[in-house]
């Protein structure tokens, strides 16, 4: 307990920053990774034969799905931050700020989903609405009721105005509130003006988070099956980007840490509050997967029911079954210790593991869908209804890295724009002195 | 008059703040006592580490507490609903993959018993209730309650010596320092 009572002496008056030529070499890397998969990928999703087109665009959905959602979680954190007035986290912000601020890029590596050459693999309803002569709505009304019933909010004009809404918004919030937080390192005047002004934005901005990451999730991926609905989807996508970017966030603290940065500002103790957040989510995720599954199950309607139905049959369920207790029972014992969370080292581990959990949870979310999809919607080509599509998965890993490479291009780029901490921050010492 | 002689409790010491408390009590606990407390009116951060106290093994009490808790309640499921008496609803099968529905009560069991654990095992560990204590023979120890920060030390304790006792407790600056006798 008796440590080192941080005083403002202690602060670095211009700042932490990283010298960016010790991370000048893994950023050309991963930027050199992220563009030949990117011309790659382009080529699989737009010239390859019809089978690989099909089978990668469900790749390429699964990794593009799953780094956003560790952007999205970045601005959440910076959101919640701001809007309950926090000090523990002052001396973390900027991680968070910086994992937010991918989330602009990784939006880009959406925009191949807005292509019909590539949806029409993914979203089946887009097949018939595209196929109408005349009067869509008219024709649905004929060809498919429950897609007539759906228009209002299944049309192709207010899908697309919705994605470009969900891309600029949210990116705009991040940038605005990141400007914000930086423009306050080298303000000789560093008043509490900036901190009020972040809390009153990031009020209202919530709400363009909570629709982003619901609504994402609703376009992006519960559209790949136009019958299957579920209320607890947008939840369940929030939790595990909660979670997951956390995990990120506590690599990247530990990272800078273990780099001799964040000196006198982080200790343990924000590991441990880190640390319990983790756990939290680990808990809410499975909390929120339960119940969903729990409804659905239960109530045994055939709409609701053809999720699970592929899911929890033959080898993927073995998969679900994994997941039930890798996601949740083991990483919930494990972190119940306190000691293992006030160590950076035994906390990044359980952060690495957790990032795992979760590509298997987006794995299982995206990936089964493809056999069903594609078998349906030609046959010929894709070789009926099947489960998997044999060999499929080293496209799955391509697209992965490919986004993966860009994901820790633009996150180290963004951690080597500014100071690493928010050093003029009027809540500074406050969250330097924390104990827990 | 009585014969019999009074048992000695400890030595009992006043402190003017609960910084001078905190400091007294990391002395304390450097000169290696081992049974001895802090009294205060309020919370102190951080003054079970400045008094060296270990942590409590009353989370693996919880820990498995809510383990009988799942354990019942799985137990309690499975017997009624698959064993004695299955209930088939919607063609569900009752078998151990009905496992689902036997969450809730799990997850409420486990809680429960938790709760139970938590405060039974408390309540056991540190000695409550009880009708009286010994420092409430003190006249100023009252205090403990509205202003008074304290430390009082034993006379068990090993190293409990009537005259050294007394002046490391003067020397870490306590005030109205007594040696508190147990009533009859």
């Amino acid at each position: 307990m008796a440590h080192h009572h941080v005083t403002s002496a202690d602060i670095a008056i211009n700042g932490d920053h990283l010298d960016v030529s010790k991370v000048a070499k893994v950023k050309t890397i991963a930027l050199a990774i992220a563009a030949l998969g990117t011309v790659v990928s382009l080529y699989l999703l737009f010239f390859a034969p019809e089978k690989m087109r099909g089978c990668y665009s469900y790749s390429w959905l699964f990794a593009f799905y799953f780094f956003l959602t560790l952007s999205i979680g970045g601005c959440f954190w910076t959101l919640l931050h701001n809007v309950s007035n926090s000090g523990w986290g002052t001396s973390v912000r900027r991680t968070f700020e910086n994992l937010g601020s991918t989330y602009p890029w990784m939006f880009l590596f959406g925009i191949p989903l807005l292509c019909p050459q590539v949806q029409q693999y993914l979203y089946e309803w887009m097949n018939t609405h595209r196929g109408a002569h005349g009067n869509v709505k008219e024709h649905l009304h004929h060809v498919d009721h429950l897609l007539y019933n759906k228009y209002w909010y299944m049309n192709i004009p207010f899908w697309y105005a919705r994605v470009i809404f969900w891309g600029v918004g949210l990116s705009a919030v991040i940038i605005f509130l990141r400007k914000l937080s930086t423009a306050q390192d080298t303000d000789p005047q560093p008043t509490t003006k900036r901190l009020f002004q972040a809390r009153f934005h990031s009020t209202y901005t919530l709400i363009i988070f909570a629709l982003t990451i619901t609504f994402t999730g609703f376009d992006f991926l519960m559209g790949l099956d136009y019958k299957w609905f579920s209320t607890m989807w947008g939840v369940y996508l929030f939790a595990g980007s909660a979670l997951n970017s956390m995990a990120v966030i506590v690599l990247v603290a530990a990272w800078l840490k273990s780099q001799g940065h964040l000196k006198h500002v982080t200790t343990g103790e924000h590991f441990h509050i880190m640390g319990k957040l983790l756990f939290a989510f680990t808990v809410f995720w499975a909390y929120i997967a339960f119940s969903q599954f729990f409804l659905i199950w239960y109530a045994g309607i055939t709409e609701e029911t053809s999720y699970f139905l592929i899911r929890n049959t033959g080898n993927w369920n073995t998969a679900m079954i994994f997941l039930v207790f890798g996601h949740f029972v083991v990483p919930f014992v494990i972190l119940l210790q306190a000691w293992l969370k006030k160590n950076p080292k035994t906390l990044s581990i359980m952060a690495v593991y957790t990032l795992a959990m979760h590509v298997l949870d987006h794995y299982l979310i995206t990936i089964p869908e493809r056999g069903i999809s594609l078998g349906n919607i030609n046959p010929k080509v894709f070789g009926g209804i099947t489960p998997s599509i044999p060999g499929a998965f080293w496209g799955d890993i391509l697209a992965f890295v490919t986004i993966g490479a860009a994901f820790v291009f633009f996150l180290l780029r963004a951690v080597g724009q500014h100071s690493l901490y928010p050093n003029r921050d009027p809540r500074i010492l406050e969250s330097a002195n924390l104990s827990n | 008059m009585s014969t019999t002689r009074k048992r000695v409790y400890g030595y009992l010491a006043e402190f003017q703040s609960a910084s001078a408390l905190y400091k007294a009590a990391q002395k304390v606990r450097d000169a290696g006592f081992k049974k001895w407390d802090c009294y205060s009116p309020y919370p102190i951060h951080g003054l079970d580490g400045a008094m060296g106290m270990k942590r409590s093994i009353l989370p693996w009490f919880v820990f498995f507490g809510g383990m009988t808790g799942t354990a019942t309640a799985f137990t309690l499921a499975y017997t009624t609903q698959v064993v004695i008496y299955p209930t088939v609803v919607q063609a569900k099968p009752a078998n151990i993959f009905t496992v689902p529905a036997f969450f809730p009560v799990m997850f409420e069991l486990t809680i429960l018993f938790s709760g139970f654990t938590v405060l039974f095992g408390l309540l056991g560990l540190i000695q409550l209730p009880r009708l009286n204590h010994p420092l409430f023979a003190s006249k100023q120890f009252h205090r403990a309650t509205d202003d008074g920060f304290f430390i009082a030390i034993e006379a068990r304790d090993p190293k409990f010596s009537p005259n050294q006792t007394k002046e490391l407790l003067a020397e870490i600056g306590g005030d109205n320092i007594e040696l508190v006798e147990e009533e009859d």
